[in-house]
C-alpha cells in the first residue's frame, strides 16, 4: 500500500486495575479500504475502538487521525471521524430529526441541506419528524448512521452496525459502506461478529485476541487451493491421495485436498484407473469463519461447508 | 417543572384569597389600632411577664400611638408585598427542582448511553461540562424569575396594591419597614444555600453517575444540614464546613447556629467549596473511560 494510512494506532496499551486489556496494539488503516475487526469476545475489541474514538484513554501509545494526535489535539483529530458505538443511543424524547440537528450543531459547517441530503442517504425521509421512542430498532441503527456521516468523515467507525438491520437494510447498508469508501476514499472501520457480513464487506481483517493483534490480512485472496473430493470405497481413496503425497484432510464423506487447479483432470484419471468410484470434485474455499477459528484457535480446527 | 412552580404559587395564592378569610369587622383602622393599644397594655399589666414581652409589646404600642399620631395606616392582610414575603419560601420549591437538574443532566446521559454520542463531537469534555452547568443554573434562573414574577403577578391580582406602610422598631425609632428592599436581600441570602446545594449535586451527579444519589443526598444534607452542624458544634471543625454556612438567611434574622460567624468569612468559605466541588466534578468527568 503506497498510500498514506488516515488512522495509526500505535503501541496501544490498556492498562485496567492491573489488567492488560490491550497490550501494544499497532493497526494502519488506508483510505478508500473497509477493513473488519475481529475478535473472541472479551478479546478487547470494544476497548480497542473506545479508545480510537476518544471515549476511554490509552495508558500507553497514541492514536493519530489524519496526521493528529487523538491526545494532543483532540478537537481537531476526532472531528474527522464519524462513529457508531454498539447501539446508537438517541435521545428518545426528540425527533430523529431534532436528534441530528443537535448533533449537527456540534460540528462545523453541517448545513440543513446535509442534513437533509444524509436523511435521505438513510432513508429515513418518512419518519424523521417522528420521535426516536417510536422508532424500531433498524430505524435507530439508520439514524444512528446518518449522525455518523453528518460531518462527511474521513474515518467511519462502526460497532456491530448491522444488528438488528433487515436482510435488505444490512444489503443496503453494505453498498452504501462500499460506495463512501470507492467514492469518497472514506476509510472504514468495521466491528461485527457476523463473519459472513465481515466477509462480504471487507477488504480486510483484523483480527484480535487477548488484547493483542493475531492477524491483519486481505480477505478473499487464498494463498494455496483447495479441493472437495467424493468417492468410494474411501479407503481406497485416502490411500492414493496419500500415495501421490498430497495434503489433504477428511470431510463429511470425502476428503479436502490441496491441489493446483492444473493437477485436476491428472488426478480424476488416476481415480478412474483405480477403479474408485468418483461423485464430486469441487473448488474448496476456506470461509472466514474457518480462517478466524483457525488463527484464534477457537475449538477444533473445522474445514466446514464446501462452497 | 416551570408550570410546577406556577401552580405552586396560584394555588396558596388563591387558598388565602378565598378560605382564608377574616371577620371583617365595621371599624376604621383608627379604632382597631386603639383596640390593639388597649390589648397590649392589658397584656403588660399581666403578671410574671417576661422582660423580652415587655419590650416586644412597648414596640406595639409605640408603633399604634404613631400611627394614630402620624395617620399612618396599617397593612390590611394580604397585598403583594406580604403575598410575595410567603412565596419567598416557595424558592425551596425552585431550588429543589434545580438541584433535580443538576443532579441528572449529566448523569442521564450515562444511564440512557447518549454519553457516548455527545464525547465523539469534536468538542472538548470541558466544554461539554461547562454546558451542562451553565444550562444547570440558567433553568435555576429561569425558575426564579418565573417565582417572582408569577407571585408578583398572583399578589397584585389577588389582593391588589399595598394599603398602608409597615412600620418596625430600629434603636428606639420608627421607622418604615423596607419590604421591598428585605424582600431582595431574602432572595440574595437565598442564594448561598441555592448554589451550593446545586454545586453539589452537579458534583454527586457526575462523579457517581447516579441522579438519584445525587438528589437524595443533596436533599438528605439539606434536611439534616443544621442537625450535622449542631451535633458537630462541640468541635473547632464544624467552622469549616459548608454546610454551617449554606444558609446564609442566618444574617437576615442574626441567630446563628454556631457563634462566631462573619459574612465574609462564610462567603470565603462556601467559595472554597464551590471551587472544591467544581474541581472534582471537572477531573473525574475528562479522565473518566467512558463505557456506557
Amino acid at each position: 500500500m503506497t498510500t498514506q494510512p488516515i488512522v495509526q494506532l500505535q503501541n496501544i496499551s490498556k492498562t485496567i486495575r492491573g489488567k492488560q486489556l490491550i497490550q501494544q496494539l499497532n493497526i494502519d488503516l488506508y483510505p478508500g479500504q473497509i477493513t473488519g475487526f475481529l475478535g473472541p469476545n472479551g478479546a478487547g475489541k470494544t476497548t480497542t475502538i473506545r479508545m480510537m474514538t476518544g471515549l476511554m484513554h490509552p495508558t500507553e501509545g497514541n492514536v493519530i487521525i489524519d496526521g493528529l494526535s487523538l491526545k494532543d489535539n483532540y478537537e481537531e483529530a476526532i472531528s474527522k471521524v464519524g462513529v457508531i458505538v454498539e447501539n446508537p443511543e438517541m435521545y428518545k424524547f426528540m425527533t430523529g430529526y431534532k436528534n441530528l440537528l443537535h448533533f449537527a450543531r456540534m460540528h462545523k459547517n453541517v448545513t440543513k441541506e446535509r442534513i437533509e441530503e444524509v436523511v435521505k442517504q438513510v432513508g429515513l425521509e418518512k419518519r424523521i419528524h417522528e420521535k426516536v421512542s417510536t422508532y424500531s430498532l433498524g430505524m435507530r441503527q439508520r439514524l444512528g448512521l446518518a449522525q455518523a456521516l453528518l460531518h462527511r468523515p474521513k474515518f467511519l467507525i462502526l460497532d456491530e452496525p448491522t444488528n438488528g438491520l433487515d436482510p435488505a437494510g444490512i444489503r443496503e447498508f453494505r453498498m452504501y459502506l462500499r460506495k463512501i469508501a470507492a467514492e469518497d476514499g472514506v476509510s472504514v472501520f468495521v466491528s461485527s461478529h457476523l463473519l459472513s457480513e465481515i466477509e462480504l464487506m471487507c477488504d480486510r481483517v483484523a483480527v484480535i485476541q487477548n488484547g493483542k493483534l493475531i492477524d491483519i490480512r486481505d480477505i478473499n485472496v487464498e494463498t494455496s487451493s483447495f479441493y472437495y473430493i467424493e468417492a468410494t470405497p474411501n479407503d481406497q481413496a485416502a490411500a492414493l491421495l496419500q500415495k501421490l503425497d498430497y495434503n489433504f484432510v477428511t470431510e463429511n464423506n470425502g476428503y479436502v485436498v490441496e491441489i493446483k487447479k492444473e493437477d485436476i483432470p491428472k488426478l480424476i484419471m488416476q481415480f478412474v484407473n483405480e477403479g474408485i468410484q468418483l461423485f464430486a470434485v469441487q473448488p474448496h474455499q476456506k470461509t472466514l469463519e474457518d480462517q478466524f477459528l483457525e488463527m484464534t484457535g477457537g475449538g477444533q480446527i473445522a474445514e466446514a461447508n464446501s462452497k | 417543572m416551570v408550570a410546577l412552580v406556577i401552580l405552586f404559587i396560584i394555588g396558596p395564592g388563591i387558598m388565602l384569597k378565598y378560605f382564608d378569610t377574616k371577620i371583617t369587622e365595621d371599624i376604621t383602622w383608627q379604632e382597631s389600632e386603639q383596640q390593639a393599644i388597649n390589648n397590649n397594655k392589658e397584656f403588660m399589666n399581666e403578671d410574671n411577664i417576661s422582660v423580652e414581652d415587655k419590650k416586644y409589646f412597648e414596640e406595639q404600642i409605640a408603633i399604634s400611638e404613631y400611627r394614630l399620631a402620624n395617620n399612618v395606616p396599617s397593612q390590611v392582610d394580604g397585598s403583594v408585598e406580604s403575598f410575595m414575603s410567603l412565596t419567598g419560601g416557595m424558592l425551596t420549591l425552585v431550588t429543589l427542582f434545580t438541584v433535580i437538574t443538576a443532579a441528572s443532566i449529566v448523569s442521564s446521559e450515562f444511564s440512557t448511553g447518549t454519553i457516548k454520542m455527545l464525547l465523539t463531537r469534536p468538542v472538548s469534555r470541558a466544554k461539554i461540562l461547562t454546558s451542562k452547568l451553565l444550562t444547570t443554573f440558567i433553568f435555576g434562573l429561569l425558575l426564579f424569575v418565573v417565582n417572582v414574577v408569577v407571585s408578583a403577578l398572583v399578589g397584585l391580582i389577588l389582593f391588589g396594591g399595598s394599603t398602608g406602610v409597615e412600620l418596625e422598631m430600629v434603636n428606639g425609632q420608627i421607622v418604615e419597614k423596607a419590604v421591598w428592599n428585605d424582600l431582595a436581600y431574602h432572595y440574595l441570602l437565598s442564594g448561598g444555600s441555592f448554589v451550593m446545594s446545586i454545586l453539589f449535586a452537579f458534583l454527586v451527579g457526575s462523579v457517581f453517575r447516579s441522579s438519584s444519589l445525587a438528589i437524595g443526598l443533596t436533599m438528605f444534607l439539606s434536611f439534616t444540614g443544621g442537625m450535622i452542624v449542631m451535633f458537630l458544634s462541640r468541635f473547632k471543625i464544624v467552622k469549616y464546613i459548608w454546610l454551617t454556612h449554606s444558609d446564609l438567611t442566618q444574617y437576615e434574622k442574626g441567630n446563628f447556629i454556631i457563634d462566631g460567624m462573619t459574612m465574609p468569612f462564610s462567603l470565603t468559605i462556601l467559595a472554597i467549596y464551590a471551587v472544591i466541588f467544581l474541581v472534582i466534578s471537572y477531573m473525574t468527568f475528562m479522565k473518566r473511560d467512558v463505557t456506557a
